[in-house]
């Protein structure tokens, strides 16, 4: 399958995303009846400093294998349709947690998800998954057409 | 004229004029209209509206 310099930047990005903050989310949320209170600033910063690195290096090997790295109108069009799906699926996130918040029903099942802990990182998950959503959204129309 | 020629006169990406060819992008009107002056025609020549 022949990817195009775009794709195969997505790609990279969607795998970075996935691999360290499913990592990291998968150890927050299996860890969270342990303790109640949300991660340290400087935690939370060195995670997004090893995405940006991690993204870096990918995009610098991609950028030097792709002579052309120019960018046209369809590609700015594909990324405006990406960024109003994740903003769909943010929003979408955020009012689930208000609601539960509003009507005090907060994971009745999951009393460890009222925690500021569970808050922060279910907050985080709903970020992480509008990210997907934006370079899914992005893969599919490049793969597609519209 | 190859797609990587086209696609460098017109200002696009080869991936776009592809996309163009195989009829999965309309091109936005200065686009058109710069792809029917590289080959001289007019532009119903090179598009049509479906």
């Amino acid at each position: 399958m022949d990817f195009s310099y775009k794709e195969k930047g997505l790609i990279a990005s969607l795998g970075v995303t996935l691999l360290i903050f499913g990592w990291y989310l998968y150890g927050a949320f299996s860890k969270l009846s342990l303790n109640p209170e949300p991660p340290g600033f400087v935690e939370i910063i060195i995670l997004i400093v090893w995405v940006a690195v991690l993204e870096s290096i990918i995009q610098g090997f991609i950028a030097l294998k792709n002579k052309s790295q120019l960018e046209d109108e369809r590609d700015k069009l594909i990324e405006k349709i990406s960024y109003r799906y994740g903003y769909w699926f943010l929003s979408a996130g955020i009012w689930f947690l208000m609601v539960q918040i509003l009507f005090d029903t907060r994971f009745d099942h999951l009393p460890v998800l009222t925690t500021p802990n569970g808050m922060f990182h279910l907050l985080l998950l709903f970020f992480v998954l509008a990210e997907v959503t934006n370079f899914v959204v992005q893969l599919y129309y490049y793969r597609k057409g519209f | 004229m190859s797609q990587q020629t086209l696609a460098e006169k017109v200002g696009v990406t080869r991936q776009t004029i592809i996309a163009i060819e195989k009829d999965k992008y309309s091109p936005s009107l200065e686009v058109a209209f710069k792809i029917s002056n590289e080959f001289d025609v007019a532009l119903e020549t090179v598009f049509n509206y479906k």
